[in-house]
Parts: structure tokens; C-alpha cells; sequence
């Protein structure tokens, strides 16, 4: 588990980004739900931290690429590949992350500096 | 012919190169539109958060929107990135962001740069440092002012000064609540002059007898030549037998509540340097706005404002409009044929001013002084 943050330090509406390599975002809906997921765009190096929450999904702020915070789906392209979702719980008060053991689907710059490459 | 040699009748304009020169015009971008308060768009027009309207202000394009808290922003239309223009078109509306279409970098309604591509792996890249250059904003008289100096003049001093100079108070023209009225109709004239003769044409009424038989039949004193921008507070009085402002004389629109007696049935002109026009009648407002675009080319925005409820009901409004689009044509017509002679080498060191337009030389002082040049 990696701790996230406060739950009385993320407002509704507001997401945080844990500097995990790659890096993990949980949002607080509207609505008051938590979720996790890989906080970077799988079309371009891009914050999904940044970008617009609305209900149960994030809109990347560079492509408009909406993906499902409950499953990480995307809905329209240019993004073509799901994010990974991460469980959360909130202990004490504390946000807290259990990364998935899934493989990530980072964009391509990402995926070739992972693999030694230009980046 | 020097301005020495003049009788005293007669003092000169300023010279031909004045009006053609685009060395001259581009001193007066940057120490004129680009120093002072330049009245850009309707406040009406940005109607929501996001709204937009790019205006060119001097030889800058100025990006102006409304802030998620309805407050009214304006920017340098240039991304910080690589210097692409944001946003090409004259009007439109973004949902929450405004983005470069070159790489993305993605600005709030606040300017803020809030995403870029692999803007997370430069954390040291400051997201208001490198935000969107913001202009200095004001609303008044339902119009949004921007300003591009660094330390803006006085708006107090230099737009509600003007107006204060030619009525002789503040009050007078709070008198016609012009921010509630609504634009009843918008004409938008490309005008191939030199604003300055635009400015020149405006301050004076020697040309109203012969250029605007309509206007002299609807504000008789305006035959004599002196009327328009001559004395402190004076408005031209419609009239015995007019009903109204309008083209044929006949009855006009429901006269703005607030309108004083002493300003019924009387017709003000204001200028506020350097580009607005202001006409006061009791039932409209007819709001110039001109934008240089070129040493020889102005475009003018004319707005005619009326009570909300006379646009609303739909009332018929083109008996009124028509009165000063026909003056706005006549006097652009004019500017037009003026223009040309401005490059004759017989106009090299200008023309002649009447004692009616004797005012207009401190408004070429005016200019003198603003690019640094004091008039010989």
C-alpha cells in the first residue's frame, strides 16, 4: 500500500498525483468516491491530474481522450489503450493505493525511454 | 507655403507623411494604441466563461474572455511556448481552456498554463510564469478596456477625463446608464483612410452643411460650422419641428429614463482619444469604436444602443440607424477622398485648419507629444 495523501486534503472535484514511477493519480469525484489510476495519458505524455474530472471519468487536458475512472476504459481516440485502475482505501484518514500488478500501457515517448530509448 | 507665412485665419495641419507614412503609423501603434486605454469589445459580447473575442489593439493580437468567475480577462493572443497565435478567429467560445493547436500547451480562463505535453517531467516550469500574458482590463460604459502598457495610465484620468472635458462633469453621462442599454444594431465599416483624419472629421462641423444634409436638417445650428466638440457642456439642440433623431425627422425611440430635461431633445458628441467615438441622443447611444489596422485602412465598430425593452419587443429601430449610418458614410466617403492627397507632393507639408477647426491643432499637438516630437 502506498500512502496517497489526506483524505481532508483532496476536495471533491480535485485529483493527486503520487510521484510513483509510472506515476499514479487518485481522484475525489463530485459525487465523493476515490479512485486510482495510472495518471498518464496512454496516447502522449500527459497529466490525467490535469485534466477535467466529470462524474465517473477524467478528460485528458491535451486530447480530449475521456477515460472511466472505474475501469480505466477510454472512450474515443486519440488515446486507444486503457489506463491501469488501482484499489483504494482510506485508513485513519489517510488515502492509501495498492498499486495493480497489471503491465501499464504508457504512450509511446514513455514506453521508449522506459525501454532505454529517446524519451 | 510655411506655417509662419499664414494668416491668421488659418493654422496648419499636420504634414502629408502624417497620414501615409507607415514608419509614422507604427510610432503611433506603439506610443498611442499600444500605451493607452483602448476600448476593444461590447461587455455583452462574451456572454459566459469561455466567450472570446480577439481584437488587434497597436500590432498586437489581444485574446479577451470571461474567467469561470464571470470576471472579464484579456491576454497576448501568443502562446508562451513557441509564439503561435491561440486563437485566429474574431469570435468563438471554449469550454474551459484555451489551447495552442501547435503542441498543445493548454491555458485556463485564467491564463494559467495548466497541461502540456511532458509537462510533468519539468517540474521546474512555473504554471503562472508560463502562463498567458494578461492586459490590463476595465468595464465601463458596458465596454471592456484593455490596455497593453506595463504601468497603465490613469483610466480615470485619461477615459472618464475625456468625457468630463467635453460635458463638464461626470454625472451627465451616467445620465444615459449606457452599460444597461442593448445594441439594437452593429455596422462595421472598413474605412481605407488614416484614422487620424477619421479623429479630424469627427471633431469638426465646417463639412456639416455640405456633407450631411440630413443630420443639418435634424440639428439646424450644425450649419454654422461651429457646433459638434467647440464649447464645454453645449449639446445641439434638435429642431422646432423635429420629432426625433432619426433620418426623416419623425419620432423616435423611448427616451432613456435617466436623460435629464436639459438634455432632451439635444445632441452631444464626445471623443476619447485615441479611437472612440461617443453620441448622445435621448432615446440612443451611438458608440463608435475604430481600429487601425493600417497606415491607410481603419476598420470602425458602430454600436447603436437602445433601452433593453425597445430591442427586446422589437421595435423598429432603422429610421434612427439609418440617420447615422447615412453621416457615418458621408464622413467616411470624405476620409476616403481625402486620403489619396495625403501622398501628393503638393500636400507634402499639409493643409490649412479654419478657425472652426482651430481645436483639431491640439489634437495634433496632442499626437506630436505622444510620439515625442513637439510641433516647430
Amino acid at each position: 500500500m502506498i500512502p496517497a495523501c489526506r483524505l481532508a486534503d483532496l476536495p471533491r472535484g480535485e485529483a493527486h498525483r503520487l510521484d510513483t514511477d509510472p506515476p499514479v493519480s487518485v481522484f475525489h469525484t463530485d459525487e465523493g468516491e476515490l479512485f486510482a489510476i495510472d495518471d498518464t495519458c496512454t496516447h502522449q505524455d500527459a497529466s490525467l491530474a490535469d485534466g477535467w474530472l466529470e462524474g465517473c471519468e477524467v478528460e485528458c487536458p491535451l486530447h480530449a481522450s475521456k477515460f472511466d475512472l472505474r475501469t480505466g476504459a477510454v472512450d474515443s481516440p486519440p488515446a486507444k489503450l486503457a489506463v491501469r485502475t488501482h484499489e483504494v482505501v482510506v485508513e485513519e484518514g489517510v488515502i492509501q493505493v495498492r498499486l495493480s500488478a497489471a503491465a501499464p500501457n504508457p504512450p509511446p515517448c514513455v514506453a521508449a525511454r522506459l525501454a532505454g530509448g529517446p524519451g | 507655403m510655411t506655417s509662419t507665412s499664414l494668416p491668421d485665419s488659418l493654422i496648419a495641419t499636420l504634414p502629408g507623411s502624417s497620414y501615409k507614412d507607415p514608419g509614422i503609423f507604427a510610432q503611433e501603434q506603439e506610443h498611442i494604441f499600444e500605451t493607452m486605454w483602448f476600448c476593444a469589445v461590447r461587455s455583452s459580447e462574451l456572454t459566459k466563461p469561455g466567450a472570446f473575442r480577439t481584437v488587434e489593439v497597436g500590432r498586437e493580437s489581444i485574446l479577451i474572455t470571461r474567467a469561470r468567475d464571470n470576471s472579464v480577462r484579456a491576454f497576448f493572443n501568443v502562446c508562451r511556448h513557441r509564439g503561435a497565435k491561440l486563437r485566429t478567429e474574431e469570435s468563438g467560445e471554449v469550454k474551459r481552456a484555451f489551447q495552442c493547436p501547435y503542441h498543445a500547451w493548454t491555458y485556463d480562463l485564467d491564463g494559467r498554463l495548466v497541461a502540456a505535453p511532458n509537462l510533468t517531467k519539468m517540474p521546474d516550469v512555473g504554471r503562472t510564469e508560463f502562463g498567458l500574458v494578461s492586459v490590463a482590463t476595465r468595464e465601463w460604459l458596458g465596454y471592456v478596456w484593455v490596455c497593453l502598457a506595463e504601468n497603465p495610465p490613469s483610466f480615470e484620468d485619461d477615459v472618464v477625463g475625456e468625457v468630463v472635458g467635453r460635458l463638464g462633469d461626470a454625472e451627465s453621462i451616467e445620465h444615459y446608464d449606457i452599460g444597461g442599454l442593448a445594441v439594437g444594431k452593429r455596422i462595421v465599416y472598413d474605412v481605407k483612410a488614416n484614422w487620424k483624419l477619421i479623429i479630424e472629421n469627427f471633431m469638426e462641423c465646417y463639412h456639416c452643411a455640405t456633407i450631411h444634409p440630413e443630420l443639418t436638417e435634424v440639428l439646424p445650428e450644425f450649419a454654422d460650422g461651429y457646433a459638434a466638440q467647440y464649447y464645454v457642456g453645449h449639446g445641439a439642440e434638435f429642431g422646432a419641428e423635429v420629432q426625433g433623431f432619426t433620418v426623416d425627422g419623425s419620432e423616435g425611440l423611448d427616451r432613456i429614463p435617466g436623460v435629464s430635461d436639459d438634455q432632451d431633445r439635444r445632441y452631444y458628441a464626445i471623443t476619447v482619444k485615441p479611437q472612440v467615438f461617443i453620441n448622445l441622443v435621448p432615446d440612443h447611444v451611438i458608440f463608435h469604436r475604430m481600429y487601425p489596422v493600417a497606415v491607410d485602412r481603419t476598420i470602425v465598430e458602430c454600436d447603436w444602443l437602445y433601452l433593453p425593452n425597445v430591442v427586446e419587443s422589437g421595435k423598429d429601430v432603422s429610421r434612427s440607424v439609418e440617420l447615422f449610418d447615412r453621416v457615418n458614410r458621408q464622413d467616411f466617403d470624405a476620409c476616403e477622398r481625402t486620403q489619396p492627397g495625403m501622398s501628393s507632393r503638393m500636400y507634402a507639408k499639409g493643409g490649412v485648419l479654419v478657425p472652426s477647426e482651430h481645436h483639431i491643432g491640439a489634437f495634433h499637438d496632442w499626437v506630436n507629444r505622444r510620439l515625442g516630437a513637439p510641433r516647430p
